[in-house]
């Protein structure tokens, strides 16, 4: 659809208001980024003082080198695309399956993927803990992988059978009545046409993942800790480190925003409705 | 596509599996501890070489658990023991040890105890209040916490005051040094509070045995200290949900008077007031009578342990003179130790001094089961709805015998 | 799941491809399960066996630090439920909660979603950056705001007493009145991203041959936005929202670290009361009564949403 309004007309409705969404998203975060660059004594002062008087990376220095910040970084983008590519790799048939055919258990399976998603997860922790420990899973990236997986399948498998409608049927016929296997159809017609709910669900998967806690506290000890546990032990019984804690929260979210800058442009979908037309 | 996928994925965790597992030594006895320091930066790594060497034949294991505010650390530790797989030692906290005690978790240490050497270095004090309800000697303890009062000796000189020493005089202070932006007293109302509450009303006259709570003397120190947030107004608006952090830095800040903490964040609240704060114990009653709180860290041994000794030797090395200097170098709490407290220069000596003098009076919860539900749940619901007018002071204290005593 | 009847529809005399279709390619019975298979065991594995132990002991009298004395109880969990008042509290915020949280999460998503599907030439930056806030972990999220919400320090009560919407500063986390809005707020700016994603997904599916053979006939773009833009997504956004608050009616992680549920009862939801039940209390038996319920409220809603989801599908 070509914009055909004028550039000031376009500033005005569209990169204005993005500007005010995107100044709501990131105030909370550019905050946090200042106090990370705040020695220790400029931390909670009355009145607030809002930019550094001396500026200092000390504390990106000593979680680097003190820590096991960055070793932790890796564990985490390990399991979040492990995750990500176990997660993916079972629900995309599952949702193939859930939109393209109709079965008399349809309805009650998919409200049953679900079901693990409507537990409080804190409950099943401690089950889940030795479930794993007899599989002898525990402190492995495996057995995180799965922890995460279980409960990022379901919601993916909804969100990629909603996208899969989207494309119509008759686009899978036409393609195996021109002589194509399901799975001939399935990869090189359909799958590059869902695509952009292919990548948002991977997204989903991997931040879903990347910023998880409560298993990744239980399932995993010193060997493939993640961040985000690490990040829990900056916050003590009786102190925050808050410097440690902001920088390593800084650092946090770029892989995450970095990937979706890389993948974001895979969201464009490209499909026209004349792949029906013979 | 898939099958691919998921075969080189499990080749690749079959990989890292062996990978990510830790080493264990064939001949030397392993001990497996849990710890949790307050600076993760800081490592014990130094004291387990210097433990190695001494002690050839013992390897340690230290493997830092999130504290999660005391819940996820609480949560692994249960969490293992009932799954078979929990440590040999850990550091515990004293409100856990009924719990332990009903799964029998804990190994007693009176026999390994009374053959330590390091054993009359530590105050016949701190041992009684360590000790199990069955008078077994189960925790042996690390670090010496107890809660005394901040207060900025600059502003009490100001308005000619002395530090207080009994209950009316801390309020008269609380009341004159309430004005603009200050408040008097940086009461906390959240989780953890009860250290706050516990001087001015289980030194007031409470107690937890049956009844203790909804005596005519308890209800009037309960209503009392209620009184200072809502008709004395010398707490800041924010007291009921406020935590260490916020007391913490509203102090900093110069935004309230006087708090109740330990020497912990001393260092922290010295770096930014200098010379403006000090310390005293908390007050005390009229009669006399005082209460604070013990703020414990110890370390026990398991029962299901397969290396008991060695983990006794490796928790007695903790505590031990130097060791335990050390130790608390990382964590930024006072030795437990007579000899390391004589000559620590951790913190500056008002604070350290404040809190030796505040051993007479310094006290734990009750053993009970339920104490860590009191300490979570109980006391902090029920004192901010007194606090927020929700309830009154009274039907607090119900509640918290109701919790008890049923 | 509204199927869009514009995309796609062969013309007329291609209705004889039906007929050839239905005779041509019959799938298997079984091919459906083979689809779902690897999904199926995974979630079965892992799940099951919790899940099942999780009802299990909702029946049982069972606390974590005395494990053998455990009692088979029955119904009685329920029934001290139906009598706790702090049950019925939660409940009622869990659905203030719900609808609130849910409802401006993805307006604010929708309108974020429209605006970035247009085209300016910072798209792509813009696009990373909404993403952020949901790619926090909750403790730094709850940290971060309940440090910016704070009385003494706080830069809320900053900005606000500066620009001069209020006088004095507010303990927004201390009065029971503000402090689930604020929470809520924090969850806002947590989750928008996620609407706003993935409803932009679902606009990009959308033909763009569409929105000509629309502008060629005259229409507008307000009216484009209501006939095609709108039901071309209603199965996204059906989803996401279904989605979104079941994992918004179970999330307890950023309450639990702004207020731990408090003051008082004012921010209990039901997931965090069941939380605070077991973890505090370790009454397991009782918090897995909790959680069962707020499972079966939920189940409800799914259900209910599937049925009528699958009457309207008419393929």
């Amino acid at each position: 659809m070509k914009d055909r309004r004028s550039a000031t007309r376009r500033f005005l409705e569209v990169e204005a208001p993005v500007l005010a969404i995107l100044a709501f998203a990131l105030a909370p975060y550019a905050w946090m980024v200042l106090t990370s660059i705040k020695p220790q004594a400029e931390l909670s002062i009355w009145p607030v003082r809002y930019l550094p008087e001396n500026a200092t990376f000390d504390h990106y220095r000593e979680l680097i080198d003190r820590t096991t910040f960055a070793g932790n970084l890796l564990n985490s983008f390990i399991i979040a695309t492990g995750a990500a590519a176990l997660g993916l790799s079972v629900s995309i048939p599952a949702a193939y399956a859930f939109s393209r055919f109709r079965f008399r258990a349809r309805r009650m399976l998919m409200t049953g993927f679900l079901v693990i998603n409507m537990f409080p997860v804190v409950l099943l922790i401690i089950p889940l803990f030795i479930l794993m420990k007899n599989l002898g899973l525990l402190d492995t990236f495996l057995g995180v992988i799965l922890g995460h997986s279980t409960f990022a399948i379901p919601f993916a498998i909804w969100m990629l059978t909603s996208y899969f409608n989207a494309i119509p049927k008759d686009l899978d016929e036409a393609a195996m009545i021109d002589g194509a296997s399901r799975s001939e159809t399935i990869r090189l017609i359909v799958l590059p046409l869902v695509m952009p709910g292919v990548v948002t669900a991977g997204i989903y998967i991997f931040i879903t993942s990347w910023n998880e806690y409560l298993f990744a506290m239980m399932l995993s000890g010193q060997a493939v800790r993640t961040v985000t546990v690490a990040l829990q032990l900056f916050i003590g019984e009786f102190t925050i480190q808050w410097g440690l804690l902001t920088a390593g929260g800084t650092l946090i979210a770029l892989p995450v925003t970095i990937l979706f800058l890389l993948v974001q442009r895979r969201l464009v979908g490209g499909l026209t409705a004349g792949a029906v037309k013979s | 596509m898939e099958r691919r996928d998921f075969l080189k994925l499990s080749a690749a965790a079959a990989l890292a599996a062996p990978l990510a597992r830790p080493a264990i030594a064939q001949t030397p006895t392993t001990v497996r501890w849990w710890y949790h320091f307050d600076n993760p930066q800081n490592s014990p790594a130094a004291l387990v070489a210097k433990f190695e060497q001494e002690n050839p034949g013992i390897k340690i294991q230290a493997e830092a658990i999130p504290w999660g505010g005391g819940n996820d650390y609480q949560t692994r530790l249960f969490a293992a023991l009932v799954a078979g797989n929990g440590p040999d030692a850990a550091m515990v906290r004293l409100s856990w040890a009924a719990r332990f005690a009903s799964m029998k978790a804990l190994e007693p240490l009176d026999a390994m105890i009374a053959g330590w050497a390091g054993r009359s270095d530590i105050s016949d004090n701190v041992w009684k209040i360590n000790k199990g309800a069955d008078g077994k000697q189960y925790y042996l303890p690390l670090q010496y916490v107890v809660i005394y009062l901040y207060y900025r000796q600059d502003l009490f000189q100001q308005a000619n005051l002395q530090p207080p020493k009994t209950f009316d005089e801390f309020l008269a202070a609380a009341k004159a040094l309430t004005k603009g932006d200050t408040a008097g007293f940086g009461m906390r109302g959240g989780a953890g509070g009860f250290d706050n509450w516990g001087p001015f009303v289980l030194g007031g006259g409470a107690s937890f045995e049956k009844g203790g709570v909804v005596s005519e003397k308890a209800l009037a120190a309960n209503r009392w200290y209620v009184a200072l947030a809502r008709e004395a107004k010398v707490t800041p608006a924010s007291a009921p949900t406020d935590s260490f952090r916020q007391i913490v830095d509203a102090f900093k800040a110069g935004r309230t008077a006087m708090i109740m903490h330990h020497v912990g964040s001393a260092n922290e609240i010295v770096g930014a007031l200098g010379d403006k704060v000090s310390a005293v114990p908390v007050p005390r009653a009229a009669d006399g009578q005082g209460w604070t709180y013990f703020g414990d860290e110890s370390n026990a041994v398991f029962s299901a342990s397969k290396a008991k000794e060695a983990a006794f030797k490796w928790i007695a090395f903790l505590s031990t003179a130097e060791n335990n200097i050390e130790l608390n170098k990382l964590t930024g709490q006072l030795p437990i130790t007579t000899s390391g407290a004589a000559q620590w220069t951790g913190h500056p000596k008002r604070l350290v001094e404040a809190s030796s003098a505040s051993l007479p009076i310094a006290r734990s919860l009750p053993d009970h089961p339920k104490t860590p539900d009191f300490i979570a749940r109980v006391w902090p619901t029920n004192m901010q709805r007194a606090l927020n007018g929700e309830i009154s002071p009274d039907d607090m204290m119900k509640a918290i015998e109701q919790h008890f005593n049923g | 799941m509204r199927s869009q009847s514009g995309s796609g529809t062969p013309p007329p005399q291609s209705g004889s491809f039906f007929l050839i279709t239905a005779a041509y390619h019959r799938p298997s019975r079984w091919t459906p399960f083979w689809f779902l298979a690897p999904a199926l065991a995974i979630t079965a594995a892992v799940v099951v066996v919790p899940a099942g132990q999780t009802i299990w002991l909702s029946l049982q009298d069972y606390l974590l630090y005395e494990p053998d004395a455990a009692t088979f109880v029955g119904l009685r969990n329920f029934q001290a439920i139906l009598r706790d008042e702090v049950f019925w509290i939660s409940l009622w915020h869990s659905a203030i909660w719900i609808v609130g949280v849910v409802g401006l999460q993805f307006l604010l998503g929708l309108v974020t979603a429209l605006l970035l599907n247009q085209s300016f030439w910072w798209r792509g930056a813009a696009r990373a950056l909404v993403v952020v806030p949901w790619a926090l972990p909750s403790v730094i999220i709850g940290l971060m705001w309940t440090w910016m919400y704070d009385f003494n320090v706080g830069v809320l009560n900053d900005i606000l007493v500066r620009i001069g919407i209020i006088d004095a500063p507010i303990a927004w986390l201390a009065r029971p009145d503000l402090a689930l809005a604020a929470i809520m707020a924090t969850l806002v700016w947590q989750g928008f991203p996620f609407f706003a994603i993935t409803i932009l997904a679902g606009l990009q599916t959308i033909p763009s041959e569409l929105y000509e053979a629309a502008e060629v006939d005259g229409a507008n773009r307000r009216q484009m936005f209501r006939h095609i833009t709108l039901p071309s997504i209603a199965d996204v956004i059906a989803t996401a929202l279904l989605l979104r608050t079941i994992w918004v009616a179970n999330s307890l992680d950023v309450i639990l670290v702004m207020t731990g549920g408090g003051p008082g009862y004012a921010t209990h939801t039901l997931p965090l009361y069941a939380f605070v039940r077991a973890y505090s209390s370790m009454e397991f038996g009782y918090a897995a009564a909790l959680a069962l319920i707020l499972t079966l409220l939920l189940l409800t809603v799914v259900w209910l949403y599937v049925r009528r989801a699958s009457r309207d599908l008419d393929r």
